[in-house]
């Protein structure tokens, strides 16, 4: 599966930074677990936070935490005693048994019923358990309890069948696991993501012989174009 | 994991955060860091860990400071972070990625999983991790040599204030798109093409030919 469309590369800074909100995150998980190319990228946003975090000041020794004169009334005067202190602290550490932690577990390309693994909390493993409902005619879907605003949604859309013209209040990303669809921007097939910003309105339609199950996250909540959509919102919550 | 997340009443203030490092002070450093951190994964050599304790601990309190806004919590996550080294040395590898990679990734992650409270981002970052070491690296991507680490710093330094800016709030406050470009009061386009722009120069600073 080799991508045609890829994340932002911003969208990539901010995921390694730990800055995109939830729902956003877990749809760029998903699109890094399948696409090499970004993955490299990540791989480099990493290096770089590394190297953001190793070239600060050194706060405890020349540097006070914050600007001095908003803070001289809480910085120590004995700090080199507090870092002696935290430094007993850290070696006392040393001999507590290490707590158990879950191990590394490579992703299983092999077995198709498997969904991307940052998908697991929100939607299940499996695409053959997704507890599938009807939205519209054509469009079922199956939302996720990520925390934030915004939402995060998988949808199947039978062939043939459009979504409602939206835009965005803020970001949309929309990554396809099956199947296809196309809109005013291009055509996207299985492990292509479309990152999308509030300039953009579309309409999804899906094409091809199978069913296009995609899955989306917003920052905020859709703005439907329709009279119908718009009535329908609040209680499809989208 | 017992974490006292308790914070202290006064919120840290959300200042500009400075980089000191230039290309040229971190030869200070004698030994290189894989040679400690394989030092701690086979003889648990307290002073080795001691050294990198001394060197990493204040810059990753600094970092976790900006992130959760909370210096105790800064503090219990940093000895946190380098518990795990301790224990997972032996996990390491310097071919793979640099130590202080290894440790922002380690910070990050704690940060997210006990501030945020994702359900799924630890496991599902160990298996991207997972697929990264499986990958043949490309061409100088993930040569972490010395020389590596000062062409990036060289790279961050040479970037244009507003593109550092932005950097910085996405790295060290956690703020997403939308967050800094209402702060700044830029459309959020301009936000994110700053991003790219500085993401696009330091990769290519470290990944330009020798």
């Amino acid at each position: 599966m080799n991508a045609q469309h890829h994340l932002d590369e911003a969208t990539i800074v901010s995921y390694s930074a730990g800055a995109l909100p939830t729902g956003l995150a877990v749809i760029a998980a998903a699109h890094l677990q399948l696409c090499p190319m970004c993955r490299a990228r990540w791989s480099a946003a990493e290096r770089i936070g590394g190297q953001l975090m190793a070239a600060q000041a050194d706060m405890t020794v020349s540097t006070p935490l914050v600007e001095k004169d908003l803070i001289k009334h809480t910085v120590p005067q004995n700090a080199e005693a507090q870092r002696r202190q935290q430094r007993e602290s850290m070696l006392a550490r040393l001999d507590e048994p290490e707590v158990a932690a879950p191990t590394a577990v490579v992703p299983d390309f092999t077995d198709a019923d498997l969904l991307p693994v940052s998908l697991h909390p929100y939607f299940g493993q499996r695409y053959s358990q997704l507890a599938w409902r009807w939205l519209i005619p054509g469009v079922r879907m199956i939302r996720g309890q990520a925390p934030g605003q915004g939402s995060l949604v998988m949808f199947n859309i039978t062939p043939g069948t459009s979504m409602p013209v939206h835009s965005h209040g803020r970001s949309e990303l929309t990554q396809v696991l099956k199947g296809a669809y196309r809109d005013a921007i291009g055509q996207f097939g299985p492990g292509d993501i479309a990152d999308l910003d509030e300039t953009i309105e579309h309409q999804p339609v899906a094409w091809g012989d199978s069913p296009c199950i995609c899955v989306a996250a917003t920052d905020a909540p859709l703005r439907f174009s329709g009279l119908i959509p718009r009535l329908m919102q609040p209680f499809i919550g989208l | 994991m017992s974490l006292r997340l308790v914070c202290r009443e006064y919120p840290l203030p959300r200042s500009p955060v400075r980089l000191v490092s230039s290309p040229d002070n971190q030869n200070s450093r004698v030994r290189p860091w894989a040679a400690e951190v394989e030092a701690v994964a086979r003889e648990r050599d307290r002073d080795s860990f001691m050294r990198i304790y001394d060197y990493f601990a204040p810059r990753l309190q600094r970092y976790l400071a900006g992130l959760s806004g909370c210096e105790a919590r800064a503090e219990e996550f940093t000895q946190e972070a380098l518990l795990k080294l301790w224990h997972k040395a032996a996990q390491f590898d310097p071919e793979k990625a640099s130590l202080a990679t290894w440790l922002y990734r380690i910070a990050r992650n704690l940060y997210i999983d006990h501030v945020r409270q994702d359900r799924g981002w630890q496991v599902t970052q160990e298996s991207l991790e997972a697929l990264e070491r499986l990958e043949a690296p490309e061409d100088g991507l993930l040569d972490f040599s010395h020389r590596q680490e000062q062409k990036l710093a060289s790279a961050l330094h040479a970037l244009p204030p507003d593109q550092a800016r932005v950097i910085r709030m996405a790295y060290f406050e956690a703020l997403s798109h939308r967050q800094i470009a209402d702060q700044l009061q830029l459309p959020l386009g301009t936000i994110k093409s700053s991003l790219r722009l500085a993401y696009r120069k330091l990769r290519a600073g470290v990944e330009e030919p020798q």
